[in-house]
């Protein structure tokens, strides 16, 4: 059986506070594993811990006690880093590089051969669609381009792993859709990606499992469908409804021993009309 | 999956073509050409033939100036630049040893300053050519007039393969004070303090000879032994100072080796600086 993606056992992580040393505890005893080809939500207001979660799955940080694989692979290793892909939150790149010459810049130094990596790094931006702006200087990037030129860099050594720090933050709706779009291939390509998101309508759409915390321990985890369905409930989507029909409608629910819990107005979800009305017009990301 | 060696190049080439887009190195470049140029305004005093020597030393002395600040800054700015704007954490984040960025940032400051000081020697070694020129011609002129009975004496020239050799001695000076600039940053908090404390430690080598001088006599074994340590544990940048008497023959000759001896001591104290940098960089939380 291969080794999941992530394998995270007792982990607790504490930081020495000032000159007298208090002890901060940020992580207490986590434990959770992410399967391959997965895609994982990290959830918890801030403060509960999942920053220093996912600097420890990429080696940044040392756990106190416990200890944290990839594939197998201690996280500190850079064998395991090598199969990893992180896209920090607000990433800021050197802005006197263009897009172009920034993931070459990552690519060469994750060992991307020198043979194909012009044409890697061109498959790479094509994919987060920057290959417009290529070649203009990530100084000039909106907020939504710099995502994506991040995301770019984070793929571009073709990682089994994509650990996504807040990729939404900043950007707008149809940035955040087509990232979304973006983890959905990645996931389609075999990969497994961790997403640490605030924006739960995104978390909910595209992950498979989701691990949830708070003041650093874990709450919940398991599948999304399993976690968000609300046990001996059904909703039912009528059209041509009218208040006769409701009369009738509890009847009927009532001989099967069902009722009639309660009957709102179809609503289309705000990011969905946004996407209707302006989707096809231009926006500041646009090259 | 690429070498380390690799990595360090890529690291430092990207550190060196950040450094010379800052408008800071650009400053200090022209603030010391500047300054060789302006030896020339100091020929309403006559230093008859010691003008070359004149010359030489005011434009090193400039060099060794701007140079040792290019160090200290340029260093603490390239470091602190990663940390404070998280690109460190993006590049830690791959498959790279925290070495490798230490070392490649260490080799991109140090192309930084052969640049700086590759481009300000060649200009005052070639303002010295022309001044040269101008003064063998003057004297073979009171030659011809009969003031002077010998050709322009070998003590007056300029030894341009030893100015030559003083570049790579002030570069190697330059880039050990690098190390022990990267060591300071890789445990403090701050690029103020990083170069506050580098600065002060600068201090400590150029003049540690006086030190050594005031303390050689003592009879305490302890304080003795202390200033031993203490002049071990800080490298003396006089020692690279031997580079100065190779501009021109001196009436002492440089001793033979010297030049090898000075340089294996700068390498030998930027192995130390950077082993220890590197070590305290190993634990630091990015």
């Amino acid at each position: 059986m291969s080794a999941p993606a992530i394998r995270i056992q007792h982990l607790t992580k504490d930081f020495r506070l000032g000159l007298r040393g208090i002890k901060l505890r940020a992580v207490d005893d986590l434990s959770f594993e992410v399967a391959d080809n997965q895609v994982v939500g990290l959830l918890g207001p801030n403060g509960s811990g999942k920053s220093t979660t996912m600097k420890v799955i990429l080696g940044l940080l040392e756990p106190t006690l416990g200890q944290c694989e990839i594939f197998g692979l201690r996280s500190d290793s850079v064998a395991a880093r090598q199969l990893v892909g992180y896209l920090p939150e607000s990433p800021y790149f050197y802005r006197f590089l263009s897009g172009r010459e920034l993931v070459n810049y990552y690519a060469g130094i994750c060992g991307v051969p020198q043979a194909g990596r012009a044409r890697r790094v061109a498959e790479v931006l094509d994919l987060v669609g920057l290959t417009p702006a290529a070649d203009r200087r990530v100084g000039t990037y909106s907020k939504g381009m710099l995502q994506r030129v991040g995301l770019a860099q984070a793929i571009v050594h073709d990682p089994r792993l994509v650990i996504l720090d807040e990729p939404t933050a900043g950007v707008d709706p149809l940035g955040a859709i087509a990232i979304s779009e973006i983890i959905l291939e990645l996931k389609r390509r075999g990969k497994t990606v961790l997403l640490c998101s605030h924006l739960l309508a995104q978390v909910e759409d595209v992950c498979d499992h989701l691990v949830m915390l708070n003041q650093g321990r874990l709450v919940t985890e398991g599948a999304v469908a399993d976690l968000l369905r609300r046990e001996n409930l059904t909703n039912l989507a009528v059209a041509n409804y009218s208040p006769a029909l409701r009369a009738d409608l509890e009847a009927l629910l009532a001989r099967h021993g069902a009722r009639l819990q309660h009957v709102d107005p179809a609503r289309v979800a705000l990011d969905q009309l946004f996407l209707e009305k302006v989707g096809h017009a231009p926006t500041k990301d646009s090259p | 999956m690429t070498t380390a060696p690799a990595q360090v190049w890529q690291i430092a080439r990207l550190t060196f073509l950040e450094a010379v887009r800052q408008r800071f190195f650009n400053f200090l470049l022209i603030l010391g050409a500047a300054l060789i140029g302006s030896a020339s305004f100091f020929h309403q005093f006559d230093f008859g033939p010691q003008e070359l020597r004149f010359t030489a030393d005011f434009g090193l002395g400039g060099i060794m100036f701007f140079g040792s600040i290019l160090a200290v800054v340029a260093t603490a700015q390239l470091f602190f630049s990663e940390i404070e704007n998280r690109t460190a954490l993006t590049l830690l984040a791959k498959p790279v040893r925290r070495w490798s960025f230490l070392a490649g940032k260490l080799l991109g400051v140090a192309l930084l300053l052969f640049v700086f000081v590759g481009l300000l020697v060649s200009l005052l070694a070639a303002y010295l050519w022309w001044q040269q020129g101008q003064r063998i011609a003057i004297w073979h002129a009171a030659k011809l007039a009969g003031e002077v009975k010998t050709e322009f004496p070998d003590l007056l020239r300029v030894q341009f393969v030893g100015l030559a050799l003083d570049a790579v001695l002030l570069w190697l000076k330059f880039t050990v004070l690098a190390a022990i600039t990267l060591l300071v940053a890789s445990f403090s908090n701050t690029n103020l303090y990083t170069v506050i404390v580098s600065f002060f430690i600068f201090l400590i080598c150029q003049l540690q000879y006086i030190a050594h001088d005031a303390w050689s006599g003592l009879e305490s074994p302890i304080l003795r032994g202390l200033v031993w340590f203490l002049s071990k544990l800080f490298p003396n940048f006089q020692l690279f100072a031997i580079g100065d008497q190779l501009v021109f023959i001196g009436k002492v000759p440089v001793p033979d080796g010297a030049v090898v001896a000075a340089f294996g001591y700068g390498v030998l104290y930027l192995i130390v600086f950077t082993t220890l940098a590197v070590g305290s960089f190993r634990g630091r939380e990015i």
